[in-house]
């Protein structure tokens, strides 16, 4: 007999589609899963369908069909009792620049339903946390974009929400706060075990953060998994050898296969590079030929991106889309 | 029970938020308060020298007659374009996230219009202490103040409510803030604020029958002015039905926004 629950799934989204008036399919009969706990990526071009789907999920907008539930609570049921379980950072700025810091995070924990006596410590122990202190009584519109972005995470810190979407987390951000905020979503995931779910178009994002992604192209779901896996998918790692004499024009199969010699250079295509390396080190070694450099390269998520998206041939996007993201661009920038 | 409570805590922590935005900076407010400011001392000023029973049905002056219709004006201006504000919350993010918290959507309706119900208390404050200014002579008992401001409350919670109904149709800042200005003045000006019903040609009778802003200036004279309060319930069972239209049409249509 078993003991315990299943694994939970923290999105279980089946045959979903939204076909605007007009009869535009915005999403069109996608599935997937997102597990209790793991950063889930949600990439795709411009006008994919990914804040659609974002939207549906969050209950704010109605699919046409198919069904969504999070944490096993049917979205058309009780959106109420779905919303109380998550946490939204939208594209564009979402903190209130009329208000403190504080007062952004007390409204919204009143309204996520923290209780009363936890508030004060939840509060000051984010501020904290987010390196925001010092800046807790002053108005959120004097704020940099990377400190507007901190009181977004912070709020979820106060709120707790089992699950976190964010909408292109680190859109208009400098090098430095993108990489800070990075720290922090992981921190997020790793310690306050919330399960993340973000939108990007930024691959190194995606690569850097997401347990596994899927890859949203015209509505549907193109490919889905670990960024590793996609990766592997498209073909390997290469080796490239640079050697002091002509290299062996064949490898042990375990090692790869062979796709270039010349005089002084091998290039070796393997299923992954980084076990192969050492591997390849001591084969050409033994056949003694000296080794003058070597180098690996790995297909990047952005060649996993091109070729399962329109993205290169078709770069259309929403118009509103595109407004919204430099809207939020601007306003950060400041 | 346990939704009710949370409905109403909602609506109260929204207002609450409006209320610290307003406090941090009422600026906004000032300035909107040199329009009535304005109508009273230029407009009234110069008419009031004007002597006639049939302008002021009764034996008031023409200042007197009209602070209860600048009264309504001011409210009025401040809550009809309401909608620009919405929208623009909308543009920046902020109502998007808004409705992603549990708080139910009516919740955010009635804490929002009475946040504008708030500005529309300061805008009545300020017209009330102009009159005192300008020695005007008005009924300034306690009751009949608390009086005006339940109507305030009220009128300003109705064109909040009508105005985010009309954003949600019209969709961006410059459409609500044209149709919005459109729409004040045929409001103010087929009502009785600055001159009787009774003066009207006989097809503006019947508009003004139907413009919720009559009810709310008669509503309002006859507790400041005349002291008469015989058609004060009908006035304000009116303007109750009409707020509760406009509350629940802005619940219904609140999400088409974020859209």
């Amino acid at each position: 007999m078993k003991t315990g629950k299943p694994p939970m799934k923290a999105i279980e989204v089946e045959h979903l589609s939204k076909v605007y008036p007009g009869g535009i399919k915005a999403v069109d009969d996608i599935s997937f899963d997102v597990e209790e706990g793991e950063v889930w990526g949600f990439l795709g071009p411009n006008g994919a369908g990914k804040t659609t789907t974002i939207r549906m999920i969050i209950t704010l907008g109605l699919p046409t069909s198919g069904s969504i539930k999070v944490f096993g609570i049917d979205v058309s049921r009780d959106s109420a009792r779905v919303r109380s379980m998550l946490g939204y950072v939208p594209q564009a700025v979402s903190v209130d620049g009329d208000l403190t810091a504080y007062e952004n995070l007390l409204i919204f924990s009143k309204l996520f339903d923290v209780k009363k006596a936890d508030r004060p410590d939840r509060i000051k122990e984010a501020l904290d946390y987010m390196g925001l202190s010092e800046r807790a009584d002053d108005l959120v519109k004097h704020f940099s974009g990377g400190m507007m972005r901190r009181l977004e995470i912070a709020e979820s810190l106060v709120n707790r929400p089992k699950i976190l979407f964010l909408d292109e987390p680190s859109i208009g951000l400098d090098p430095a706060s993108r990489l800070k905020t990075w720290g922090y979503i992981k921190k997020l995931n790793s310690e306050y075990g919330v399960t993340i779910f973000i939108t990007t178009h930024d691959m190194e994002e995606a690569d850097e953060l997401c347990d596994r992604l899927a890859i949203m192209n015209q509505g549907k779901i193109a490919v889905s998994g670990a960024p590793e896996d996609l990766k592997r998918s498209i073909g390997g790692d290469l080796v490239t050898v640079k050697t002091s004499a002509r290299p062996p024009s064949t490898v042990p199969a375990d090692l790869g296969t062979v796709t270039e010699v010349e005089d002084y250079s091998l290039k070796i295509l393997t299923a992954n590079g980084e076990a192969a390396l050492p591997q390849i080190i001591d084969y050409l070694r033994n056949q003694g030929v000296a080794i003058k450099g070597i180098s690996l390269s790995t297909p990047s998520l952005d060649d996993v991106f091109m070729k399962y998206t329109s993205a290169g041939r078709d770069t259309r996007g929403s118009f509103r889309e595109t407004r919204e993201a430099r809207k939020a661009f601007e306003r950060r920038a400041r | 029970m346990a939704s009710a409570t949370k409905f109403v805590s909602s609506a109260l922590t929204i207002a609450e938020m409006e209320a610290r935005k307003i406090r941090h900076d009422s600026s906004e407010l000032w300035m909107r308060a040199i329009q009535p400011a304005l109508w009273l001392v230029v407009f009234g000023s110069a008419l009031t020298e004007l002597r006639s029973s049939q302008l002021t049905e009764g034996n008031f002056t023409y200042l007197q007659f009209m602070s209860a219709g600048i009264i309504a004006q001011s409210v009025l201006f401040v809550a009809i374009l309401y909608g620009v504000r919405l929208i623009w919350e909308r543009d920046m993010g902020m109502l998007t996230k808004l409705l992603s918290t549990p708080a139910p959507r009516a919740s955010v309706v009635v804490g929002k219009t009475l946040a504008s119900s708030v500005r529309g208390i300061f805008m009545a404050i300020v017209v009330l202490g102009l009159t005192l200014v300008l020695g005007i002579n008005l009924r300034l008992d306690p009751l009949d103040v608390l009086g005006v401001f339940s109507v305030v409350i009220l009128f300003a919670m109705a064109f909040t409510a009508f105005s985010m109904t009309l954003s949600a149709f019209l969709g961006t800042q410059s459409r609500m803030m044209a149709f919005g200005q459109a729409l004040t003045m045929p409001l103010f000006f087929a009502s009785n604020a600055i001159y009787p019903i009774s003066l009207m040609p006989r097809w503006l009778q019947y508009v003004s029958e139907v413009n919720p802003l009559s009810y709310v200036v008669d509503a309002m004279r006859s507790m400041i002015l005349t002291g008469v309060y015989t058609q004060v319930p009908l006035d304000i069972a009116a303007i109750g039905v009409f707020t509760l239209l406009m509350m629940v049409s802005a619940s219904l249509v609140l999400r088409k926004l974020v859209q």
